[in-house]
């Protein structure tokens, strides 16, 4: 029986179909503790085998004696010269550039005796911070590529395949070879093509200049899977020239979304997301943004849109047009175009209104899978209602009048197949596995005599490929790189390249025969050609690479006039739709072998470790598919199989598909995982497929969500109906309101929960602080966007282990903090609601862990924080079952030395179980903070307010004001100290700090903002961590119709 | 299967089985043996580590460096006030004077070693807190806890030893009554100092070194601000 056939709960807060259903599986799914362990096989083992297993523990226990021994020799190695101003065990920042589809995220690193251990986004530069308090934020994966470098599993050799075998060898070797065949190929020219990835580094693009200089016949091509071809294409439509756009939404108050991931996955998310939450804040003073979405699937934009309206793709056009054609675009006769359907035409109306009333304080803009005139249509829109110029800025377009990504991969491939290439140059990228299908490059790229592959990985495309060369990581080697708006920033190395690699520019300052070698000399020519052209060089480099960007060297703003004069129709497709999108673990399939990502849910569909076809609840319905149910789509001739994933919220009659999976050659980690979607994804419908077939196989496919996770038993509900009766199901977690309701009443978001409560034991007794600092939190569910920047800042920070899928289907995930994605209406209600949550120890003040556990492993501090001593924990998760926020988590295995990727066996033998540092993988262990304990097997664990940092900054703060006399003044002043998700996110939905300082933030959050409120106040825990309600801003005219469904 | 078939018959205790009352009693009086000794060892010098004085590199004296020759602390571990780390001194600080005093003395072969090579000398560590202890010297550098009160007579020291146990018991021992170990800051890295020099304890006129070091104690850790006792005894103020 599926599941999304049922829906009699009543819940108004959901988070998975299951869960809404209620169905006897899930009630049986909930009692059980280790879902998918069956926990009474250890009742049927033997008594004889029981005793035995104990007994040769017990035995071996004793004999290795652990308890009475000294722990390992340390050696102490100093420097023979210390480096000027090196101070052991210090944290150092350095500001550098990472690179990622040909857009530089700004980035701050923290290294730690000369190992770069953390990422955060660099507060100077303009495309990290939030405007109002400089906070530099970097997204998931630029955090999570720290991870990346210490990837045991990143290529160490340049490999040889010429020959029958492959031959690990050194550069030497590639050296000898490039020598003469490189001499030989300029007398020899025309037949030398390179394949880059996307790259806006000026250094790259001068020594791409250099190359052809020596090779002037060579032909340069560029390939990025997820690409925004599309946008290029639509800035042609429209201004008959390419133009790169920059939206100013700090200074919009509507914004209309054609299916553009603004927020999520826009190349400069993280500052619009920091523009977008600036504007939504000030809901507290009356008055918000309003974002309409439309979409073809959900996206983290979707999810906090005050109006959303799910479409498929061909859609997009029919309600651009028809915003264009009431703000007085000329579009042409529309006669033959379809209707407005009755849902769509009161999302048009509202945007109509809205955007006649802001004027030019409002934004349209288009997504890379809408097509090219849906672009248009938005730039006509914009110009139309005096948008250009003031909140959308248009700039050069680096891309200019280079052809399209597919474009250029295809011709590429022509090529090849046409003899014309016998020398093929591939600098990063992994095209082998991620070019589209119908091009069959893997088999062109094997016919190529001379093929090099100068990748992180020996990926699919390096074992098809004469030469692999091991590149250096970009935390390891000299560039630089142009964010979003063009501001140049140099890329600077923390460490030495770990497994000998070259960067891009030393591979092609290397072939062109250039002067200069080395990664640093490139980069000082470039930036002293291009950039700092006269006055002192050094200083003005130095300052350029300390603040991680030179200044005012953004793209040129143009002014463009729409020239378009027609927006004619995209050809509509019928059948299902298919959107290619990247996924949020491993982007195009890049990030495949690294963990944290894996292990990171997927901000809508919580999934880990796998990507699946969202599907529509309808349709899955209509198909008969629940969870995991594996489903045949074919489309334009090619077919697929992969596991469904009902999505409520997903348009019907579109499937998307995450790109990014079922690779061979990742890694130990990323090898065959999920589905290649690439097997179907083909050039003419490189990102929206239309007529596909969608059929049900009738096997099943285990997905790995943590949708279903910490879902309340009969008995938790019971003893909740107990104290606060049906008030449990319409929300007493999540709050929220409209900001017209707001407006009216301000307790509006608290009217339908229980109260607040703060029973004292003792009369008399006040919460008095005697410390200079009570910490406490406050998060903001009205700027969460769920975008897991706080979940991979906090595995990286507090060195939590990845534990695997089957150990996630087992709830056994250690992330300290996670976000609860709600949803509220109906499940086929394609415009459903959705809330975001992070949840992580919420320290009780009255906390009911520490009441339940015997041997007082966690107890309170004088500054509020509930500790977790690892030392005094012995395993009896009595904690854990006691916590109602559901946030702690039990180390039942050394995770850190568990390979994710083999089951945990039996679970009570031939577990990993020996001395960590022995199993532990050295290069692994070097990503590790030394600042926080590497917790080992049987101990729980849980969010700790990042208490290294709090001790770092208090110990520098006092000493620094004993130093200077003043030994009271040691309080740590608002902004001085910063939890890892606070400093991570992007929207500074968590805002951390100390409740005893009277102006800080926090504290103004906490007790006078009207939105606060206690998640599970109703049980006196009295927690330090306080919540914000959600406000909505939906239109009048849509405000009306969600109520309907609700 | 055997067991099943055994059943059968009369159960007839073994042979065995009239060794087994000596037997117990003997372990009940054993226990009582067992527990003093597994106390005792626990608690014994050799397990704490007090005197482990492994043999490093180079033979360094500490009690010719730093005691007959009087060179300050910081002279070498430089980072000592400033970082959680006190750092051990880079080849370079022992050239600083080995370049020219006792060049070819075959102690200090590692050491021109080191400077030719470029690769460190390895020093043994003495001082191994566990893992999850996290020690800042800085922060007790700061607020008067001397060298002394954690290394012992270093400056007398040719082979330095470990001096005191490093428990968490003893830790938490100056944590609770800081009083009995604090000192003037420029006195701090000062081994042979005594409380009864202070002027505090001449103001009063106290001999008795336990009563000076009490009386100048309770002063300091009001002018250091230092924190109060269950601050000082808080888990995460070690541990992390």
């Amino acid at each position: 029986m599926s599941q999304v056939e049922h829906h009699q709960t009543g819940l108004a807060y959901w988070r998975s179909l299951e869960q809404l259903a209620d169905t006897p599986q899930v009630r049986a799914l909930v009692e059980q503790e280790f879902p998918g362990y069956d926990a009474s096989s250890i009742a049927t083992t033997s008594r004889r085998k029981f005793l035995k297993i104990m007994g040769a523990a017990l035995a071996l226990s004793g004999l290795t004696l652990t308890g009475c021994r000294r722990w390992p020799k340390e050696k102490l190695v100093p420097h023979t010269v210390s480096p000027q101003g090196s101070v052991p065990g210090a944290l150092e920042m350095y500001a550098t550039n990472w690179e990622q589809g040909g857009v530089a995220h700004p980035l701050l690193v923290t290294s730690f005796d000369g190992r770069p251990i953390k990422i955060e986004g660099n507060p100077t530069h303009p495309f990290s911070w939030t405007i109002k308090d400089k906070m530099g934020s970097a997204d998931a994966f630029a955090q999570a590529s720290v991870l990346e470098m210490y990837d045991p599993q990143r290529s160490r050799y340049v490999v040889d395949r010429r020959g029958s075998a492959p031959k690990e060898t050194n550069w030497e070797a590639f050296a000898g070879f490039a020598k003469t065949h490189f001499a030989g190929l300029k007398n020899n020219p025309g037949t030398f093509a390179i394949l880059s990835e996307s790259s806006s580094s000026p250094s790259a693009q001068d020594m791409k200049k250099r190359l052809l200089a020596v090779f002037p016949q060579a032909k340069w091509y560029e390939y990025e899977p997820v690409s925004r071809d599309n946008e290029v294409e639509g800035s042609r439509l429209a201004f008959g020239k390419a133009v790169r756009t920059r939206l100013n939404i700090d200074k919009a108050k509507v914004v209309v979304s054609l299916d553009a991931d603004l927020l999520g996955t826009h190349p400069a998310h993280v500052r619009y997301a920091g523009d977008w939450a600036q504007r939504r804040r000030s809901g507290d003073e009356g008055e918000m943004i309003r974002v309409y979405m439309a979409e073809a699937g959900f996206s983290v934009t979707g999810t906090v849109a005050d109006v959303r309206i799910a479409v498929d793709p061909s859609r997009l056009y029919v309600i651009g047009a028809a915003i264009a054609g009431a703000v007085g675009v000329n579009i042409g006769d529309q006669k033959g175009e379809p209707k407005l359907t009755d849902l769509e035409k009161k999302f048009v109306e509202g945007a109509i209104a809205d955007l006649k009333a802001a004027g030019s304080d409002a934004i349209v803009t288009a997504g890379p899978s809408a097509a090219p005139v849906v672009h248009a249509l938005a730039h006509a829109i914009n110009a139309k209602i005096g948008a250009a110029g003031k909140t959308v800025t248009l700039l050069e377009d680096p891309a200019g009048d280079q052809p399209t990504h597919i474009a250029s991969i295809t011709a590429l491939t022509k090529a090849i197949d046409a003899g014309q290439v016998q020398t093929l140059l591939i600098l990063g990228g992994n095209p082998a596995y991620d070019a589209p299908v119908d091009l069959a490059f893997e088999k062109a790229l094997a016919k190529v005599a001379n093929s090099i592959h100068l990748a992180l990985y020996d990926d699919e495309t390096s074992r098809l490929c004469k030469w692999h060369l091991p590149r250096a990581h970009y935390l390891e080697s000299w560039g630089d790189a142009r964010a979003w708006d063009g501001s140049a920033g140099i890329t600077q190395p923390l460490i030495e390249p770990l497994f000998g690699g070259k960067s891009v520019i030393e591979l092609l300052a290397m072939l062109a025969g250039d002067e200069v070698s080395t990664g640093e000399a490139i980069v000082r020519r470039t930036w002293k050609d291009q950039f700092i052209r006269g006055g002192d060089f050094e200083r003005d480099f130095r300052r350029a690479l300390e603040a991680g960007l030179l200044y005012n060297t953004g793209y040129k703003t143009v002014t463009a006039n729409v020239t378009a004069t027609s927006f004619a129709a995209p050809a509509a497709g019928k059948g299902f739709y298919i959107k290619f999108q990247a996924d949020s673990h491993t982007y195009d399939g890049r990030f495949a072998n690294n963990g944290w990502l894996q292990e990171t849910h997927d901000p809508i569909t919580k999934l880990v470790w796998d990507n699946a076809a969202i599907i529509s609840v309808a349709d899955a319905k209509q198909l008969g598919l629940d969870y995991g149910d594996i489903i045949k789509i074919e489309v334009g001739g090619r077919f697929m199989e992969i596991a469904a994933f009902p999505q409520p919220g997903q348009p019907v009659g579109v499937i998307t598909l995450p790109l990014g999976y079922g690779r061979t050659a990742a890694g130990h980690v990323g090898d065959k995982l999920g589905f290649n979607t690439y097997s179907i994804r083909a050039s003419g419908a490189p990102f929206v497929a239309s007529d596909a077939k969608v059929t049900k196989t009738g096997a099943k496919y285990t997905l790995a969500t943590t949708q279903t996770h910490d879902l309340i038993d009969e008995v938790g509900a019971k003893g909740r109906e107990d104290r606060i009766g049906k008030k449990g199901e319409t929300g007493v977690i999540v709050r929220e309101a409209t900001l017209k309701e707001f407006k009216k009443d301000p307790e509006a978001p608290h009217a339908k929960s229980e109260g607040h409560l703060s029973l004292q034991l003792f009369n008399g007794v006040t919460d008095k602080m005697r410390d200079p600092h009570a910490w406490g939190m406050a998060v903001d569910l009205n700027t969460c966007i769920g975008c897991n920047a706080c979940v991979v800042a906090c595995y990286a920070e507090n060195n939590i282990p990845i534990v695997g899928k089957d150990q996630v289907l087992m709830h056994r995930q250690m992330n300290w903090i996670r976000i609860d994605r709600y949803f509220k209406g109906a499940p086929e209600d394609t415009s459903i609601e959705v809330v975001h949550q992070p949840m992580m120890c919420v320290h009780c003040e009255n906390a009911p862990c520490e009441q339940v556990c015997p041997v007082a492993a966690t107890v309170h501090d004088t500054e509020g924080l509930n500790t977790m001593v690892y030392n005094r924990c012995i395993g009896t998760r009595y904690c854990s079952n006691n916590c109602p926020y559901k946030v702690r988590r039990f180390n039942y295995f050394d995770f850190h030395s568990k390979d994710p990727r083999t089951g945990a066996g039996e679970p009570w033998v031939g577990m990993p179980d020996t001395q960590q540092r022995e199993q532990i993988d050295p290069i692994k262990a070097m990503v590790f903070n030394p600042d926080v304990t590497v917790r080992m097997r049987g101990v729980m664990e849980k969010c700790t307010y990042c208490t290294q940092r709090l001790s770092r900054a208090k110990i520098a703060k006092r000493n620094a004001a004993n130093a200077a006399g003043k030994p009271d003044q040691a309080m740590l002043l608002d902004g001085e100290v910063m939890t890892a998700c606070q400093q991570a996110c992007p929207t500074q939905a968590i805002v951390f700090g100390n409740l005893n300082d009277k102006n800080a933030k926090v504290t103004q959050l906490h007790l006078k903002n009207e939105r606060a409120y206690d998640v599970l106040g109703e049980l006196n825990t009295r927690p330090r961590t306080r919540y914000l309600a959600k406000l909505r801003n939906p239109s009048d005219e849509t405000a009306a119709t969600t109520k309907d469904h609700g | 299967m055997s067991e099943q078939d055994s059943t059968s018959k009369r159960f007839v205790f073994p042979r065995w089985a009239n060794y087994a009352l000596p037997g117990i009693v003997l372990m009940v009086l054993g226990g009582g043996l067992y527990l003093p000794v597994a106390l005792g060892l626990g608690a014994s010098p050799k397990t704490t580590a007090v005197g482990y004085a492994p043999t490093q590199p180079i033979p360094y004296s500490h009690a010719l460096h730093a005691g007959k020759l009087g060179i300050d602390c910081r002279y070498c571990h430089t980072t000592v006030e400033s970082a959680a780390f006190a750092a051990i001194p880079p080849t370079q600080t022992c050239m600083n004077c080995h370049a020219s005093i006792k060049t070819d003395s075959p102690y200090l072969a590692p050491l021109r070693e080191s400077w030719k090579s470029g690769k460190p000398v390895e020093w043994v560590k003495i001082h191994d807190l566990p893992d999850y202890a996290y020690f800042n010297h800085s922060a007790h550098i700061n607020h008067g806890v001397g060298c002394v009160s954690c290394h012992g007579r270093i400056d007398q020291m040719d082979v330095v030893a470990q001096a005191m146990p490093l428990s968490m018991g003893w830790c938490l021992e100056c944590h609770r009554e800081p009083e009995k170990h604090l000192r003037p800051l420029d006195k701090v890295t000062a081994m042979g100092w005594k409380a009864t020099e202070h002027p505090i304890a001449k103001e009063k006129n106290i001999t008795d070194p336990v009563e000076a070091q009490l009386a100048v104690g309770k002063a300091l850790k009001q002018e250091y601000r230092i924190h109060d006792i269950n601050y000082m005894q808080a888990c995460y103020t070690c541990h992390r």
